[in-house]
């Protein structure tokens, strides 16, 4: 029953849309002389669709309209300006990341002014090195001179374990 | 709590990546073994007057501008690694110094440096150590502590103090260490 009226009522519909065949329609029109029930559906739906078709579609008032469209601005959170938004920290991080990488991007070579400062500050160390041996040649050297002089005094508190720097110290 | 956690992280990690060449830098002569932990010098001595770090790749380049003019500097300085150089100015404190000057010597022997010189006098100590690995030179350490200033020298890598003195004219530097 229930597959029985699906059937007329989407052939109904074709009828009142005007997508229904012109064999179909004729078999539709000799159903309905024969059945009361179908005929009186067809003319329900064809009254049905002119009452539809007299219906105006009004524009909604503006002022609806406006307020309708608030909605979602009015739910929306409201933007906050903050470094530590996700967005922004990610930003914030990728600064010295970026900062890295062109360093890293950057030719290895040292520019001559660089060098110059690097042998400059090497010449420094090596003078402090070149004056520390100067100052323990010199005690190395009487240190021994007054072990052999005074050697039951034993006051000399030097300590010399390399016998072979010593030996250097002393050309020194 | 969650804005909190992510300022946090954002501070941290900015300051994470800016420090990350300077830590490199630092982690490279870390990893030799004649690298020198001076400790924190700067609690006992203040700020350093005078601060070198020398890495190798710079070492490099100054040894080959050197060729040309002295292929004995030049040699000298191929067999270092690294220089690092720390000087203190001592004010009324000096005597504080020289104790923390003992305090640094305990932590070298310790660390497998062996002492070669000493110098100790009352207004002056000298100390230079060495690091031997099988029978390789690997670093040397010198440290002069007088009544002005503390000095400390990390040299990494292979120095002949002969050769050192040898080429040391060629270098127009003046330190004013007292030698009298």
């Amino acid at each position: 029953m229930k597959e029985y009226d699906d059937k007329w009522e989407d052939q109904i519909n074709a009828l009142l849309d005007g997508e229904l065949s012109a064999d179909d329609a004729d078999l539709l029109k000799a159903k309905a002389s024969d059945d009361r029930a179908l005929a009186r559906a067809i003319v329900k739906a064809y009254q049905l669709q002119r009452v539809m078709d007299q219906v105006n579609v009004e524009r909604a008032p503006h002022s609806l309209t406006k307020r309708l469209k608030a909605i979602p601005r009015e739910h929306r959170s409201a933007p906050v300006f903050s470094l530590f938004q996700p967005r922004w920290a990610m930003a914030l991080a990728a600064i010295p990341l970026v900062v890295i990488a062109v360093s890293l991007m950057r030719p290895d070579t040292p520019s001559a002014s660089e060098i110059a400062q690097a042998r400059h500050e090497m010449a420094i160390a090596f003078a402090y090195l070149d004056k520390a041996a100067a100052i323990t040649g010199r005690e190395i050297e009487s240190t021994v001179g007054n072990t052999m002089a005074n050697a039951v005094t034993g006051s000399v508190n030097k300590v010399i374990q390399s016998e072979n720097l010593t030996s250097k110290e002393k050309e020194v | 709590m969650k804005r909190l956690l992510m300022s946090k992280f954002v501070i941290g990690l900015f300051c994470t990546l800016l420090a990350l060449p300077a830590i490199a830098q630092e982690d490279e002569l870390k990893n030799l073994a004649g690298y020198v932990d001076f400790g924190d010098l700067s609690a006992t001595y203040g700020e350093p007057k005078i601060t070198i770090n020398l890495g190798g790749t710079m070492l490099n380049f100054v040894g080959m501008m050197s060729s040309s003019e002295s292929p004995e500097t030049s040699d000298l300085i191929s067999k270092l690694k690294g220089i690092r150089v720390q000087i203190f100015s001592l004010g009324e404190d000096a005597d504080a110094a020289k104790h923390q000057f003992g305090k640094t010597k305990s932590n070298l022997q310790s660390s497998g440096w062996e002492p070669i010189v000493q110098v100790n006098e009352d207004d002056e100590q000298v100390l230079v150590y060495m690091k031997a690995v099988d029978g390789n030179m690997e670093g040397m350490t010198v440290m002069v502590v007088d009544d002005e200033e503390a000095v400390f020298v990390n040299v990494i890598g292979q120095l002949n103090p002969t050769e050192l003195a040898k080429v040391m004219d060629r270098f127009d530097v003046n330190v004013d260490l007292d030698l009298d």
